[in-house]
C-alpha cells in the first residue's frame, strides 16, 4: 500500500506535465482545427530556449556576475549560518540561482511566442481552409525542419539546468506509510495545474477565450459577428507555445536537455486523443490516469515498459470509443 | 496523353500498359535498367538499391494513403517487421532446409506475417480516420520498435544492437555482392510497380478508390469496408514487408533504429512528393527523397573539403531540407512530381499549340 501511494502521487505529477503539454494541442485544435504533431518540437525549443537563457547567457564574459550566481551580503550569511544538507540549504541555494532561473522562462516563453507566431504566419495561415491531411503533413514536415535546427544551433547533449523551485527533499506520512517527494517536482506540479486550470478559465470567461470557442464552432460565422478569425489563430498558437515554453523548462530540469524531449510530444498526442481532443476535462482525466498508470508500470515492469503506456492505452481506447473519453463526435454528411 | 490511345478492342484497352508511348517508356526502362546493371558504378548502384528498397515499401502506402485515403505515420514498422521476420527464418531454417531455398521461403512467410500483423494495425481504422488513424499507427509503430528493442526478445532480434543478416542464395544464385542484389531488388521493384498498376484495374482497387473518394458512398454502394479496408492495410503491409526483407538481405546487419519514425516520415513524404494515387508517384517521390540528401552531402564536402567541424551540420542540414521539401510540395504543389510531368508531357504533346 505504501509503495502504491509513492507511485500514484509520482504518477500524478508527471501526469500534471502531460496536462500542461496537452493544453497547447488542445487549444490550437479547438481555434484552427489544426492537430500539431509538432508540438513536441517546439516543446523542446522551449527547454533549449530555457537552457540559453539560464545557463548560456548568465555564463557568457559581458553578462554581470550576479546574473549567473546572486550573492547579496545578508545571504552569504544566511549561507555561512545554514547546516549543510538542510532544507534551508538547498531554498538559499535556489535564492542564488533566482536571477537567472527568472531571465530562463521570461526568456523562453517570449521566444517561443516568437517562434510560434513564425510558424503560425508562414506555415499555418497559406493553409486556412485545405484539407485536414494537408494541414497535419505540414506539421510532420516541421518536425524535421525543427530537429534539424536545434541540432545545428545547440550542440550540447543533455545538459544540466537550474531547478525552478528550491528542491528540497519532502517527506510525510500519510496513515502509516512514509511519502518521499522532491520539492522542485511539487511546485512543477503546482506551476502546471495552475497554469492548466488559468487556460480553461479563460477560454471560458474572457472575451478572446469566447472567441476562440466561437471560431471552433464555426469559422465563417465567426468571421460574420466580427471576430478576426486569423488573429484567434496567431492567439491560439502563442498560447501552445507558450505553456509549451514553461512545459520544456520543467521537462528540461526533470531530465536534462536533449534531442529526445521531442519524441515526448508524441505521447502527449496519444494522450490528447485518449482524452478527446476538443474536450480540457477529458484530456486532464486522460493526463492524470496516463501518469498514474505509467508510474503503475514503472513499479510492476520496470521503466522502459512505461513509455509505451500511452500508446497502448489509447490503442486500446480508440477501439472503444473512437473519438477519445470525452471528445465530441464529428457530425458527417454524405 | 492525347494521341496514341486508339483501340480496336476490349481487350488492348484492358491491358497494364495500353498504349504505345507507356510500352516504349516501360520496355526502355527494362533496357536502362540492364545497362545500368552492367555499366554502374559501385556507389551509384548503393544509391540505387536504397531507391529500390524504399520504391517497393512506398508503392505500399501509395495503395493505403494515395488510394484508400487512410493515413499512416508508421509503416516504418512494417518495413522492420518484414526485416526481422525474414532474418529471423532464414536463420532458423538455417541446417534444415537447403540453403539453396531458405530465401525463396523466408521470404513469402515473412511477407504473409506482416500482412496479417497489417490487418492487426489497421482494425482501428474501422473506427476510426484520418487524424485518429495517423495517431493509432503511429501509436503501433512505437510499440512494434520497442518490442524490437526490447530485453525480453532480444534473443530473437538481437536488441538495441542489432542483428547480422544472412546472405540469400535464390535456388544455387547466392547474392552475396550488391551488384546482384541490384538485380534483385531491381526486379522486385519492377514487379511490385505493375502489380500495383494492375490493382487497380481490379473489382478491389476500384473498391479502395471508392473508399478514398467517400466511404459511407462505398459502403452504401456495397462495398464491405470492413473488408476492403483491411485489405488495403494488408497489402500495403505486405509491400513494406517485402522492402523490409530486400532491407535485411542488402544490409549486413540491421538495426532498430533504422525503422524508427524518420523511415516512417520519410515513407510518407516520398508519397506527398512523388504525387498520391499515381503509379508512378513512389517512384518519383522516392528518387527525390533519396537524391537530395546524397547532393546535399557531396555538395558539402565539396564546399569544406571534407572539413571535420562542418560534416556535423550536414545530417540536420539533410533533415531541415527533407521538412522544407516536405512542407514545399504540400503548399505549393500537392498533386506531386507526377503532377509537374504531367503538365510537361502535355505541353510537348500539344506543341506548338497551347500549353495547359
Amino acid at each position: 500500500m505504501g509503495q502504491f501511494l509513492q507511485f500514484a502521487i509520482n504518477g500524478l505529477m508527471s501526469g500534471a506535465i502531460y496536462a500542461l503539454i496537452a493544453v497547447g494541442i488542445v487549444s490550437v485544435y479547438k481555434a484552427t482545427k489544426v492537430v500539431n504533431f509538432a508540438h513536441g518540437y517546439l516543446i523542446m525549443f522551449g527547454a533549449y530556449f530555457y537552457f540559453t537563457f539560464a545557463v548560456i547567457v548568465p555564463q557568457a564574459a559581458w553578462a554581470p556576475a550576479w546574473l549567473a550566481s546572486w550573492q547579496p551580503d545578508w545571504l552569504v550569511a544566511a549561507k555561512a549560518d545554514a547546516p549543510m544538507f538542510s532544507p534551508l540549504g538547498a531554498v538559499l541555494d535556489w535564492v542564488s540561482n533566482l536571477p537567472r532561473i527568472i531571465l530562463g522562462i521570461s526568456g523562453a516563453v517570449i521566444a517561443n511566442a516568437l517562434l510560434g507566431r513564425l510558424v503560425e504566419r508562414t506555415l499555418m495561415r497559406p493553409l486556412m481552409g485545405q484539407s485536414i491531411f494537408a494541414m497535419i503533413m505540414v506539421t510532420v514536415g516541421l518536425i524535421s525542419i525543427l530537429s534539424g535546427a536545434s541540432s545545428i544551433i545547440w550542440t550540447a547533449d543533455a545538459a544540466f539546468v537550474p531547478h525552478i523551485a528550491p528542491n528540497t527533499p519532502v517527506r510525510f506520512s500519510i496513515g502509516d506509510t512514509m511519502i518521499f517527494l522532491f520539492g522542485a517536482d511539487l511546485v512543477n506540479m503546482v506551476i502546471a495545474l495552475l497554469l492548466f486550470g488559468g487556460i480553461v478559465l479563460w477560454v471560458r470567461y474572457t472575451k478572446s477565450g469566447i472567441a476562440i470557442r466561437a471560431t471552433a464552432e464555426d469559422q465563417s460565422t465567426a468571421y460574420s459577428m466580427g471576430i478576426s478569425v486569423p488573429k484567434v489563430f496567431s492567439r491560439a498558437w502563442v498560447l501552445a507555445c507558450t505553456t509549451g515554453a514553461i512545459a520544456g523548462a520543467i521537462l528540461a530540469t526533470r531530465n536534462g536537455v536533449s534531442p529526445t524531449l521531442g519524441l515526448f510530444g508524441f505521447s502527449v498526442l496519444a494522450i490528447v486523443l485518449l482524452g478527446g481532443l476538443d474536450s480540457y476535462v477529458g484530456v486532464f482525466i486522460a493526463a492524470m490516469s496516463v501518469g498514474v498508470l505509467e508510474a503503475m508500470t514503472q513499479w510492476k515492469l520496470g521503466g522502459e515498459w512505461a513509455e509505451i503506456v500511452p500508446y497502448v492505452a489509447v490503442l486500446l481506447v480508440l477501439l472503444v470509443r473512437p473519438h477519445g473519453l470525452m471528445g465530441s463526435k464529428e457530425v458527417e454528411r454524405i | 496523353m492525347i494521341n496514341g490511345n486508339l483501340k480496336s478492342s476490349y481487350g488492348s484497352d484492358e491491358r497494364i500498359v495500353n498504349n504505345g508511348y507507356k510500352q516504349a517508356f516501360v520496355y526502355g526502362s527494362f533496357l536502362c535498367l540492364a545497362a545500368f546493371a552492367l555499366f554502374a558504378n559501385d556507389y551509384m548502384i548503393l544509391i540505387a538499391c536504397q531507391v529500390g528498397i524504399l520504391l517497393v515499401a512506398v508503392v505500399g502506402i501509395n495503395i493505403l494513403t494515395g488510394y484508400t485515403g487512410l493515413i499512416s505515420l508508421g509503416h516504418g514498422a512494417f518495413v522492420a517487421i518484414g526485416a526481422y521476420a525474414v532474418t529471423i527464418l532464414h536463420n532458423a531454417m538455417d541446417g534444415i532446409v537447403p540453403d539453396a531455398l531458405t530465401a525463396l521461403i523466408a521470404i513469402p512467410v515473412a511477407v504473409t506475417i506482416t500482412a496479417l500483423i497489417g490487418i492487426i494495425v489497421g482494425l482501428p481504422s474501422l473506427r476510426v480516420k484520418g487524424l485518429y488513424l495517423a495517431v493509432a499507427t503511429l501509436a503501433a509503430s512505437f510499440i512494434v520498435i520497442f518490442i524490437v528493442e526490447n530485453e525480453t526478445f532480444a534473443g530473437y532480434t538481437g536488441g538495441v544492437v542489432g542483428i547480422n543478416t544472412p546472405v540469400p542464395n535464390l535456388l544455387g544464385w547466392e547474392l552475396d555482392t550488391k551488384r546482384e542484389m541490384f538485380i534483385f531488388i531491381s526486379v522486385s521493384a519492377v514487379l511490385a510497380l505493375l502489380a500495383g498498376q494492375n490493382l487497380f484495374r481490379t473489382r478491389v482497387g476500384r473498391a479502395f478508390i471508392a473508399i478514398r473518394d467517400r466511404d459511407y458512398s462505398a459502403e452504401i454502394l456495397g462495398i464491405s469496408l470492413l473488408r476492403y479496408k483491411l485489405m488495403s492495410f494488408a497489402l500495403s503491409a505486405a509491400y513494406c514487408g517485402m522492402a523490409g526483407a530486400l532491407f535485411a538481405y542488402f544490409y549486413a546487419r540491421i538495426l532498430p533504429e533504422q525503422f524508427e519514425l524518420e523511415l516512417s516520415l520519410e515513407l510518407i513524404a516520398a508519397v506527398i512528393v512523388g504525387g498520391m494515387g499515381r503509379t508512378l508517384g513512389p517512384l518519383f517521390g522516392v528518387i527525390l527523397i533519396v537524391l537530395v540528401p546524397e547532393l546535399i552531402k557531396v555538395t558539402a564536402s565539396v564546399v569544406t573539403n571534407g572539413d571535420t567541424a562542418s560534416t556535423r551540420i550536414i545530417a540536420p542540414l539533410q533533415e531541415i531540407i527533407f521538412g522544407l521539401l516536405l512542407i514545399f510540395f504540400l503548399l505549393k504543389e500537392p498533386l506531386g512530381i507526377n503532377h509537374i510531368v504531367d503538365r510537361l508531357i502535355r505541353a510537348a504533346n500539344r506543341w506548338p499549340f497551347a500549353r495547359g
